[in-house]
């Protein structure tokens, strides 16, 4: 799956998560904890993401992207997308 | 049927004063809904005259004390899993055994791996048990931590924020044999997923150090990977119908509700109402003594099982399963099974009186401790210990509560008080 889709889906399971943002504009270079989702949340949102792709990779594994596009682009290529 | 082995008396200590998390966010400005998500009402904060050796005798003396002479003399290993020790060499387990009386032909040491420490004290004494090297022996294990606030200046109270409203302080003691009140152990049901990684450390003598996503992400792939090789060495084993409780190490509440939700998604692809459910009937009994303490590392796991013996319906057997896991890390998923016997037991310790009779820090009385003025640091070579830097918390008990009075030459005077 390509980087630009994993976005889309992340931004839908952010709004999911989080329901105050479900209107707020969520851009590739946002930082999810700079909008309000805490570390819990933020996991649920991996999770909840890595589960709709259909990848079983370890958490641990998807940590160290800065914004939500470089978690959207590592994704796609643990993916092999 | 294996052979009989597991936890025969158990006992927390959770300190001598309290803070109210809910006061200290506001006075932090963190703002309500993280709060809430902690699940955790107060958390543990150690005085001046507390130690980690105070937390594991004080913990350990009601069991000592409700053994008779014979059984006392069958305490033949003493060990304390902790990773707030005071020396590099001397194990706090040699503290123990003087101050709880023990007798000398006795195995003494002390186990680290975070704050999986207190469930490889516990294997490690099953296993003792169950070789039958010396039949009849039994050991005790102890862990105690507390938080490191000894801080060096405003920059490391500021570094320590990010795990300041959940690091807490305390005990557990467990006596381990082949007489299981409390928790009879599933020999042999056990799993373990194990990897290198940074998460969360004691990089100095009083310094904390963490990525809390890291760390919640370590937590995550290792309890779905402790239970995978449980369910491997178990047949049968199903997350879902064959643990009537389920005991967590708790950090907090939020991260036990997120590694719960993981794994009902994982194995049962289960929705949201169904997870809250099965979240509040299996889990919510193990929180109750950690969200009046806050993170007791090695000893959370036990807080949690306590916890769960004291608040749920024992009127029938229940088997319980249990995940512990320590940062940088290990992990274990283990199990056994408890009953209205160890809860009669259990609840002669009095645990939550004990958690009622301790004194609610004001915030001002919480950073005079945290200023560090008074607090003995790692390595101190000579201390007098101000006893009532907080007057109103210092508790007389006629003798029944060991404190830190002096230290000469590096070594800790403890005292009855």
């Amino acid at each position: 799956m390509d980087s630009e889709r994993i976005f889309g889906l992340l931004v839908a399971q952010i709004r999911d998560t989080v329901p105050d943002l479900e209107t707020h504009p969520i851009a590739r270079g946002d930082v999810l904890a700079d909008l309000g989702v805490d570390s819990m949340e933020r996991s649920e949102i991996i999770l909840a993401a890595l589960e709709e792709i259909g990848l079983k990779v370890p958490m641990v594994d998807l940590h160290g992207p800065r914004n939500i596009g470089e978690l959207a682009d590592l994704l796609a290529a643990k993916s092999g997308g | 049927m294996s052979r009989a082995v597991g936890i025969e008396a158990l006992n927390l200590f959770g300190g001598t004063a309290c803070l109210d998390v809910r006061a200290l966010c506001d006075h932090r400005g963190l703002d309500l809904p993280r709060f809430e998500n902690l699940l955790m009402s107060e958390k543990a904060v150690a005085l001046p005259f507390e130690d980690p050796v105070t937390f594991a005798v004080n913990a350990a003396k009601p069991l000592i004390d409700a053994m008779s002479e014979t059984e006392r003399a069958r305490i033949e290993m003493v060990i304390t899993c902790t990773e707030s020790g005071l020396d590099f060499g001397k194990s706090l387990s040699t503290y123990l055994h003087r101050h709880l009386g023990l007798a000398p032909n006795c195995r003494l040491f002390e186990i680290k791996q975070a704050c999986y420490s207190g469930a490889a004290g516990l294997q490690m004494a099953a296993n003792f048990v169950l070789s039958a090297t010396s039949p009849g022996a039994k050991a005790l294990v102890v862990t105690t931590d507390i938080s490191r606030f000894a801080l060096a200046d405003g920059n490391a109270v500021q570094e320590w924020a990010y795990s300041e409203p959940t690091s807490g302080a305390g005990a557990a003691a467990m006596v381990v044999s082949d007489t299981p009140h409390i928790l009879r152990l599933d020999a042999g049901a056990y799993g373990n997923h194990a990897f290198e990684v940074m998460d969360t450390c004691r990089p100095g003598p009083d310094t904390e150090a963490g990525d809390a996503d890291l760390s919640l992400m370590a937590y995550l792939d290792c309890c779905a990977g402790a239970f995978d090789d449980y369910a491997r060495r178990v047949e049968g084993a199903d997350f879902r119908e064959t643990f009537d409780q389920l005991c967590f190490h708790t950090p907090f509440g939020g991260m036990v509700k997120g590694a719960h939700r993981h794994l009902m998604r994982k194995h049962y692809k289960a929705p949201p109402n169904d997870i809250a459910a099965d979240f509040k009937a299996r889990l919510t009994p193990s929180l109750t003594y950690g969200r009046r303490v806050g993170n007791t590392a090695g000893g959370s796991v036990f807080f949690a099982l306590a916890g769960m013996i004291d608040t749920v319906d024992l009127s029938e057997p229940l088997r319980v399963g249990l995940f512990s896991y320590g940062s940088g890390c290990c992990s274990e998923f283990f199990s056994g099974v408890v009953d209205a016997q160890g809860a009669a037991r259990l609840g002669a310790m009095n645990i939550s009186r004990v958690l009622d009779d301790r004194h609610s820090l004001s915030i001002d009385e919480y950073e005079t401790l945290l200023s560090g003025a008074s607090a003995v640091r790692f390595g101190t070579r000579d201390a007098k210990i101000n006893r009532h830097l907080i007057p109103a918390a210092w508790r007389d008990t006629g003798g029944a509560r060991l404190v830190l009075d002096s230290i000469d030459s590096y070594h800790r005077n403890y005292i009855w008080a």
